[in-house]
């Protein structure tokens, strides 16, 4: 203890520096503690009091996220003893996780199977917020005990929303499946970090001892030490092969709760594997273990297991989860060129599935609502009782597509100029073939899209007495996300000039 | 404001008119569309009248020789180290487009005024119609790749639902069919523009570009750039320039189309309302055509020179294939598919030949056709609407029913298979002059393309012919009897007077080619020697 002593005064400097950096993390705490106690205090009555601050105060932080621009001109900055990294592309993925967790906590309530659960929803926003907190740490990680722990905060948070209403057998096994599948990922994932731990006597990803240590380890053994940990973010980004649970999870969980499954943690994956991923390249190249073929060929697997299961779905919410397969491949393809400019496609393609995918989860939730519709066959004939909803459905599935003109196109096709550029200087095949297998499964993925569309106008209802019923909030949003949408496709630098 | 990007955005101005107008003014939206086709009409017959001619004003591979340009910056990305991302709003034409742009403007009337039959949900029909213009247009007017394909793509959604909502008893299957077959072509024609973006930089600014006419200039590629005509790259073991030249082909393939590539076609357009088979066979077909000149041979000349040969059979196969077929059919409506397939084969036999005449004679062959089997296919739907049956052999004698209606299907029938005095003669004699010449003067196609061309045009007389003798001739008998015999009244004014002009284009085109070879002649020529210097 006191051969530490000398040390406190400069570790408690750095802690106190290293606060202000983190204000919106700081903020995020304060939220937390602040929903939870209005939740305590109106009992029964608190879901709309819990609603409006945590909507609140989620854009409060979303002001601090844009104030910590003016922190980062000159250069990323290490904070608490190399921990944590703010970066200019960790606030993008940070403003773009909340303003998308935003729109989440507002589409909670719309949810009418969510919002008929009998302890009310007050206790699914102090959850969220501490899930946002948690996706805020995974955007600046690259510690690898900071890397466990802002998982763990993001999977806990995530079992508890999964199994937040539990309305059949179905989305009970959903729940258990998802803490099962979750727990057993993080043990290995731990398992990993530990032998990078024992291999290079540092958690310490960053530094260049730890590189250089690795590299004198026997290439097996750090290479199945570095799988390990890939296992346990992929188990967020759910990619091949460990995207077993995708599907049930996603169908089986609450209709908003898949939309932030389906967008938020994995977004915040893809930062943390943008951060973790260059010292693990470094290490592979010199014991000659090639992590470049490994992600290409789980980003193939995934691209074509994803799609082609996606074709044979008649669940929307399940076909929607395996097409999110599918876009965690083509996603990949950005990490794995690891350019500054891939980064940036890699957000701007991130942000615009996330809209798209929620806005198509919310409207899923409101042809649930509205006639009763889960499956495929529900929606025959409802694009002319309700056309401006499947309007916008279509717009948004033709974006998930990636066809012009709506910014899934344009992401799609920042994302393929970025590969190009490296393969242009490597030729290497993987990144050709990844390239080829993007451009297919984007013709395979129309195919299973599309048949909402055709439900929707081309099919002719089997039951004409279909009561009417009306639900606006959802339109609203999903009207204002399709107007984005085809506004990014047209003039994609109001966005990407920002990135 | 440009009158050329006034010609594309017209269809969305007042599409966005019937958008904001209630549904019971339905009535009112056929003539709000009809309207804008008229006056879009309006402006391509001005620009035609007002376009240059001569050896400045050719186009093709000068920037400064295209008309009625207008080009704005639009997405400029500065992407660090890798310079900047530039893509511009360019539009412009020169002699190849003009023509087509005019024979496009006049079919979108035609298809409007055959929208009289559509009975159901007309703001969804109207709405998609006009953007369906708007997207047809903008293909032969872009100038830039990524403006081209954004047309280009755009016109798939619309048609979809056309097909899918409006169409016949398989309707869904053909619409699926027509997206995906197309929509394969395209998604690697984006990977090779994407390459291509990479590969050029514009001279000027010194930025990557999708500029289509900066990509024509071997100069304008980077030293080691996938693309690069000296740098010979291989993409998978294959010269990386034939790749590029071959996954543009069969995706502009695919919707002229070619043999084995056809098969979306029958499909599509019987099971297409009448409108929507015209604007299918009138333009989309010619947009694979324009698409193949303009990018295929524009951006890889010296691939499509030295794959001259593998084009023309191409060519020769789909016309041969596509007549024997036509020959086959009992469906009128299939029929004159299969016959599209046919003539849209004498397109590619004319532009793989690389000579003034055969290139021409595309071109000319594109206009024909578009005038024709946009007649043809509204001809199929005067009777189907009357009966709703097309099956050839259901008919006899509507020579002696329907008199007026025999005489413009007499017309178009004649036109079709090549009479002298008709647009489609000068069209396939002089693809297949060009094809004769090929073999002397540049070598690249042997003799006996030309013979069985000629052997396609006499297959073509046959099944016309045939089908003229069963239906129209010989003693009437129908097979829904007298119930039918009362509902095929002969041709009303609206179809009458949508018939004629087309009847008369394609006479005064036979008769006077000059009216649209005098626009193409000195842009045909300058392609050619843009072909031969390379």
């Amino acid at each position: 203890m006191n051969q530490l002593l000398p040390y406190i005064t400069g570790l408690l400097n750095d802690v106190f520096t290293g606060i202000t950096y983190f204000m919106p993390e700081a903020y995020l705490v304060l939220l937390f503690l602040v929903v939870m106690i209005t939740d305590l205090v109106f009992g029964k009555r608190a879901v709309a009091y819990c609603r409006a601050v945590a909507c609140a105060g989620l854009v409060i932080v979303l002001f601090k996220d844009l104030l910590q621009f003016g922190l980062v001109l000159d250069g990323p900055h290490l904070i608490f003893s190399n921990m944590l990294l703010l970066s200019r592309s960790g606030i993008c993925f940070k403003l773009i996780i909340d303003v998308l967790a935003f729109i989440l906590l507002l589409y909670f309530t719309w949810d009418k199977k969510l919002k008929s659960h009998d302890k009310g929803l007050a206790d699914l926003y102090s959850i969220a917020i501490a899930s946002v907190f948690g996706l805020h740490l995974m955007a600046m990680a690259v510690n690898l005990l900071s890397v466990y722990l802002a998982i763990e905060m993001v999977s806990i948070a995530s079992y508890l929303m999964v199994a937040y209403r539990t309305e059949n057998a179905f989305s009970t096994e959903a729940g258990l499946k998802y803490v099962l599948f979750g727990a057993a990922s993080s043990a290995i994932m731990l398992y990993g970090i530990s032998l990078l731990y024992g291999f290079s006597g540092s958690l310490d990803l960053l530094a260049r001892s730890t590189v250089t240590q690795l590299i004198n380890v026997n290439p097996v053994s750090s290479s199945f030490a570095m799988v390990l940990v890939l296992v346990g973010i992929g188990f967020k980004l759910s990619f091949v092969p460990i995207h077993f649970w995708v599907p049930d999870v996603y169908q089986g969980a609450p209709t908003p709760v898949t939309a932030w499954l389906s967008s938020l943690p994995k977004i915040a994956a893809f930062a943390l594997l943008f951060n973790v991923l260059p010292p693990m390249v470094l290490v592979g190249k010199s014991t000659g273990f090639n992590l470049e073929i490994v992600l290409s060929v789980i980003g193939i697997v995934t691209m074509i297991a994803g799609n082609f299961a996606a074709v044979m779905q008649n669940n929307v919410k399940r076909m929607l989860a395996y097409s999110s397969i599918g876009h965690t491949g083509f996603a990949l393809m950005a990490v794995i060129v690891l350019t500054p400019q891939s980064l940036t496609t890699l957000t701007y393609y991130l942000l615009v599935y996330a809209l798209a995918n929620i806005g198509a989860l919310v409207l899923a939730t409101y042809f649930s609502n509205v006639a009763d519709a889960e499956d495929m066959d529900g929606y025959k004939g409802l694009g002319l009782k309700y056309p401006i909803a499947s309007v916008c459905f279509t717009i948004i599935l033709i974006s998930l597509t990636g066809l012009p003109v709506t910014a899934g196109f344009t992401g799609k096709l920042f994302v393929f100029s970025s590969v190009y550029n490296t393969y242009q200087q490597s030729h290497s095949i993987w990144l050709a073939l990844l390239m080829a297998t993007g451009a297919l499964t984007t013709v395979v993925s129309l195919f299973y899209y599309i048949k909402i569309p055709l439900n929707l106008f081309l099919k002719r209802s089997e039951n004409q007495d279909l009561e009417y019923r009306k639900s606006y909030n959802s339109v609203i949003l999903a009207a204002i996300v399709s107007f984005i949408l085809i506004l990014l496709g047209v003039f994609p630098d109001f966005v990407l000039k920002y990135l | 404001m440009n009158i050329l990007t006034l010609l594309i955005f017209i269809p969305v101005l007042f599409g966005i008119v019937i958008m904001v107008l209630p549904s019971r003014m339905r009535n009112s939206f056929k003539y709000i569309t009809l309207l804008a086709t008229l006056i879009q009409l309006g402006i391509s017959i001005w620009m035609y009248l007002n376009f240059k001619t001569g050896a400045n004003f050719a186009g093709i591979n000068h920037e400064d020789q295209f008309q009625f340009v207008q080009k704005l910056p639009w997405i400029s990305l500065n992407l660090g180290g890798m310079g900047k991302m530039q893509i511009d709003y360019f539009v412009g034409i020169d002699g190849i487009s003009i023509t087509l742009l005019v024979m496009t403007s006049l079919v979108m009337v035609i298809a409007t005024l055959a929208s009289w039959e559509i009975k159901s949900n007309l703001k969804g029909f109207f709405l998609l119609f006009l953007l369906l213009d708007m997207a047809v247009v903008g293909v032969f007017c872009a100038l830039d790749f990524f403006l081209f394909y954004l047309f280009y793509e755009l016109m798939l959604l619309p048609l979809y639902f056309l097909i899918g909502m409006w169409g016949g008893v398989r309707r869904e299957y053909a619409a699926i069919k027509f997206f995906l077959y197309t929509l394969f072509g395209s998604v690697f024609m984006l990977l090779v523009m994407v390459g291509l973006y990479l590969s050029v930089t514009d001279p000027v600014t010194g930025n990557h570009t999708f500029n289509m006419v900066q990509m024509m200039n071997p100069s304008n590629y980077d030293q080691g750039s996938v693309f690069s005509l000296a740098a010979h790259q291989t993409i998978m073991g294959m010269s990386a320039r034939t790749v590029g030249f071959v996954v543009l082909f069969i995706a502009f393939a695919i919707k002229v189309p070619i043999v084995p590539l056809h098969t979306w076609l029958p499909d599509a357009h019987v099971e297409a309302p009448t409108p929507v088979s015209i604007i299918l066979a009138g333009i989309l077909l010619k947009i694979g055509g324009y698409g193949i000149i303009r990018i295929c041979l524009g951006i890889f000349p010296e691939v499509a020179t030295h794959y001259a040969f593998w084009l023309g059979l191409i060519g020769v196969i789909s016309i041969l294939y596509g007549a024997f077929n036509a020959l086959a059919q009992r469906d009128l409506k299939r029929m004159i598919a299969y016959s599209s397939v046919s003539h849209m084969g004498f397109v590619l036999l004319g532009i793989a030949s690389q000579t003034a005449e055969g290139i021409s004679g595309a071109v000319m062959q594109m206009v024909s056709h578009g005038f024709l089997s946009t007649m043809l296919f509204f001809l199929v739907g005067v009777i189907y609407n009357r009966v709703h049956d097309r099956d050839i052999y259901h008919f006899r004698g509507l020579g002696t029913l329907m008199p007026k209606y025999t005489a413009f299907v007499m017309i178009a029938f004649f036109a079709s298979l090549g009479l002298p005095g008709f647009s489609a003669f000068v069209a396939e004699a002089f693809t297949l002059a060009g094809v004769f010449k090929s073999h002397n003067v540049n070598g690249l196609l042997p003799y006996w393309f030309a013979v069985c061309g000629t052997v396609g045009i006499l297959l073509g007389a046959a099944y016309f012919l045939w089908t003229l003798q069963r239906m129209f001739f010989g003693q009437e008998s129908l097979k829904g009897g007298s119930i039918w015999k009362i509902a095929l009244t002969d041709l009303n004014l609206r179809e009458k007077l949508t018939l004629a002009p087309l009847a008369i284009i394609a006479l005064a085109l036979g008769v006077m080619p000059s009216l649209v070879f005098d626009k193409v002649n000195d842009s045909v020529l300058a392609l050619i020697q843009f072909l031969q210097t390379k």
